[in-house]
């Protein structure tokens, strides 16, 4: 007989020896949970429960207990709270004020429905994510995860650009871990922003061994923007021991960042090589058939259509980033909205054009340049040189490209800052880089780290 | 049992345990209270299997015992009864009240068919701390909190203990307020820091009874015991994770006013007449940010507007809010100017008190269309 049967029948006797109501009351909710050298533990919802049914009904239900079961000697009962009670259904039904006041524009606060326990957000879900070419492996590889947690693949480490959808598959790929298990496995998401601020709050209040358990119990630890902890010594320790700990237990780890691991420049050399010992999958730009699909499961989400024209020139336009894509979206829905008429094309363009313009910071010419520098780690009078050795000529190419791209330079005046060259040298850089980026994510990345840099003085 | 009682000591007696009492149909000795004589004292008990209430009051006891009687029927006679003194005399399952001039016989029922309320577990550490201090941190917060069925961890008042601090913490998702006490407000004995929350009808329970001295808290993992000199009230805490509200919490605003209290809260009440069904108000700044304008408008009752001088820093704004929240967070603060901090319409905003940094109002704005 297994506890839960053993506790249905001795229920069912002790049903017939007391009262109805005093049943319902006290024992409704009860439930057999282990039993452990003779003695059996009972829980039950309250301590109103706990001290009656141990003062009234322990003879009772002990007698019983043993008629089934010899081994029983003695019970003992413990309060397992559910928040379950009658009084605070009673209570919504009188609190009416609110409840006539219509609440659906009220806007509420977005982060509170994250679950406090795990940390993740259930608005992102396996089933919205969009799979295509360039986030392939990084899918396959989380799907690799789900069904057989910290054994393969561990850690997993998915990188890719700003906004290309890395934190809403690490976070799917919790909450379907936490579906698929329901709830048997821990999960924890955090962004390295918010493991730092434990740390911090760790050791200004002297309790490093909190957060040593809270990390460390769990079966699977998220974290989102490692890169962010580059640099941050006490961080960077505390995480490494966090990595081991669970590592050595076989729990698995999940990790994400804009940039491979070799390519955080700040990040300490052990923790560098156990990112690189697991799975590294990449997610990289949309082409234009995943942009296409993402756009078109969005509509449907809404339940909104749109003309097909305008989907292919939002997909064709807005190429680098998701969340443009969908910010761009939800513009010219907004618009199409308000004005009750479809948009022309030509307004289309518009929005798009005035959507993804970047906001131009006041860089100059001679910061990008020493930017490059410092990534490659040349001088800048090199770059300004006239070596033409590889290691100096591929760096120059870069700056070229970056000061059209990023300032929007004239090519003659490109040309004029690196070492008076002529203008076709830097229209040639330019388009060489515009065309082998899209194909080369080595090249990509080591652009969007410098653009950080820029970004960053 | 038989016990002699002022009239009036009886009556405070029942108004303390209240709202414990209730209508449960499974059960309904819960529509009864216990009353027990202790110490000569009496105790007078209610509870409704969450939170039991106990209230000592004096007495003379003439013989030792306990019987529980419907509290309706107990309050009703107590409340339209001219004299001072009550007499109650139990006589088997029958309860006989007598005044010079007045007798009843109530039907009772055993003590040992009331539920035994349970005792805390911890009794080692608590927490004392001045009642009035203590209410008053209790009445900036509670207004946040409600009730949810889907999300039990919110429908009461977290209590963040950290050994130098006090927090506590409430919201409804649409807007949070949090107040702070300093060690220098209390004194505790707990070895370490912990968590707790406090159902909702728990502890808007505590203010409405503790009213003077000193109040002990003691907590257990799953209850909570606040002890007066006269009065307990244990109840169980509410399981669960309270959402980590830090990231509401604005690091940085776009633009900061302040405002005179009494002369927003008066506006914003005026204006909210013509507030429509969302119960909307609007905040624009006006005249170069030297004054603001609070304004609302329905279709079928027409439009006003008030203009209240502020002191701007930042970007103008217009944002709406729902007035109710705006007036309640307004309630909140003792000083005689605010500081409203803003992040656009749609983000949240902030309301501080220059003076006073231990306690905060944040809200959501609502969608402007």
């Amino acid at each position: 007989m297994d506890l839960e049967q053993l506790w249905q029948s001795t229920l069912g006797e002790v049903e017939l020896q007391i009262s109805r109501p005093n049943f319902l009351t006290w024992l409704k909710n009860s439930k057999l949970t282990h039993k452990e050298n003779g003695v059996v533990f009972v829980s039950l919802p309250n301590n109103f429960a706990k001290e009656w049914v141990e003062n009234k009904y322990n003879k009772t239900i002990l007698s019983v207990l043993r008629n089934f079961d010899d081994s029983a000697k003695k019970v003992e009962y413990v309060v397992e709270n559910k928040n379950t009670s009658a009084a605070s259904a009673k209570i919504i039904a009188k609190q009416k004020s609110l409840s006539e006041v219509d609440l659906r524009v009220q806007q509420s606060f977005a982060e509170l429905r994250i679950d406090p326990e795990t940390g993740l957000n259930p608005r992102y879900t396996l089933e919205s994510f969009v799979v295509g070419s360039s986030n392939e492996l990084a899918y396959t590889a989380a799907m690799a995860i789900i069904k057989d947690v910290g054994k393969k693949y561990n850690p997993l480490f998915i990188y890719g650009g700003v906004g290309l959808g890395k934190t809403h598959l690490l976070q799917a790929l919790g909450n379907e871990i936490k579906k698929e298990y329901s709830n048997k496995i821990k999960v924890k998401y955090v962004s390295s922003e918010k493991f730092t601020n434990d740390v911090i709050w760790a050791i200004r209040n002297k309790r490093m061994e909190d957060i040593k358990e809270k990390y460390r119990l769990t079966d699977v630890l998220i974290i989102d923007d490692i890169q962010f902890i580059g640099g941050k010594e006490k961080t960077e320790e505390e995480f490494f021991h966090t990595f081991n700990a669970l590592y050595e237990n076989n729990k698995q780890i999940i990790i994400s960042s804009d940039r491979p691991p070799r390519f955080i420049p700040t990040l300490e050399e052990r923790l560098r090589s156990r990112f690189e010992g697991g799975m590294i999958a990449d997610i990289g730009f949309p082409d234009y058939e995943l942009r296409m699909a993402i756009l078109k499961t969005k509509l449907q989400n809404r339940g909104v259509s749109l003309t097909d024209d305008v989907i292919d020139m939002i997909a064709t336009k807005v190429q680098k980033n998701l969340r443009e894509l969908e910010g761009v979206l939800n513009k010219i829905l907004f618009i199409q909205d308000n004005k009750k008429t479809e948009l022309s094309s030509k307004q289309v363009e518009e929005i798009i054009n005035e959507s993804i313009q970047q906001p131009i910071k006041n860089v100059s010419p001679t910061q990008v340049i020493k930017a490059v520098a410092d990534y490659f780690q040349v001088d800048v009078a090199d770059l300004t040189g006239r070596c033409r050795k590889n290691t100096i000529a591929e760096p120059r190419q870069v700056a070229m490209y970056l000061l059209r791209e990023v300032l929007g330079l004239s090519y003659p005046s490109i040309g004029e800052k690196l070492g008076k060259r002529d203008h076709t040298t830097a229209i040639y850089a330019y388009n060489k880089l515009s065309k082998e980026i899209s194909k080369n994510q080595n090249l990509n990345q080591k652009i969007i780290a410098i653009k950080d840099i820029i970004q960053k003085e | 049992m038989k016990i002699i009682i002022l009239k009036d000591n009886l009556r405070e007696g029942l108004n303390s345990v209240v709202r414990a009492v209730s209508e449960n149909n499974n059960l309904p000795i819960l529509k009864n209270i216990l009353i027990k004589t202790f110490n000569n004292k009496i105790k007078i008990i209610a509870t409704n299997l969450e939170v039991a209430i106990t209230k000592i009051v004096s007495g003379k006891v003439i013989e030792e015992g306990a019987i529980t009687i419907p509290f309706s029927v107990l309050n009703g006679i107590i409340s339209n009864l001219d004299s001072e003194k009550v007499s109650l005399d139990s006589k088997g399952n029958s309860l006989i009240l007598k005044t010079d001039n007045y007798e009843a016989t109530i039907q009772s029922l055993n003590e040992e068919e009331f539920p035994i309320i349970p005792e805390i577990g911890n009794t080692k550490n608590h927490l004392k701390i001045n009642t009035e201090v203590f209410n008053d941190a209790i009445s900036k917060v509670v207004n946040c909190a409600q009730i949810s069925e889907i999300r039990p961890e919110i429908s009461g008042v977290l209590f963040d203990y950290q050994i130098s601090s006090l927090k506590l913490a409430a919201t409804d998702s649409f807007r949070l307020a949090e107040k702070t006490l300093f060690d220098k407000d209390f004194k505790a004995d707990f070895t370490t820091g912990f968590k707790a929350i406090i159902p909702l009808k728990t502890i808007q329970e505590v203010p409405r009874i503790f009213r003077e001295g000193e109040m002990n808290i003691y907590f257990d993992s799953n209850q909570v015991l606040f002890k007066g000199e006269d009065l307990e009230i244990i109840s169980r805490l509410i399981d669960g994770n309270f959402p980590d509200y830090d990231p509401i919490i604005p690091k940085t605003l776009e633009t900061e006013s302040i405002i005179n209290k009494e002369n927003f809260i008066n506006a914003v009440r005026l204006v909210s007449n013509f507030s429509g069904k969302v119960n909307d108000v609007k905040l624009k700044t006006k005249e170069g940010k030297k004054v603001m304008e609070i304004s609302s408008a329905t279709q079928h009752l027409g439009e006003n507007h008030y203009l209240v001088p502020i002191k701007t820093k930042g970007n103008d704004f217009e944002v709406v809010f729902n007035w109710r929240f705006l007036l309640e967070g307004l309630k909140n603060f003792n000083s005689e100017e605010i500081m409203i901090g803003l992040n656009g319409d749609q983000r949240a905003a902030i309301i501080k008190s220059q003076k006073d940094f231990s306690y905060f109002y944040i809200l959501m704005p609502i969608k402007n269309s």
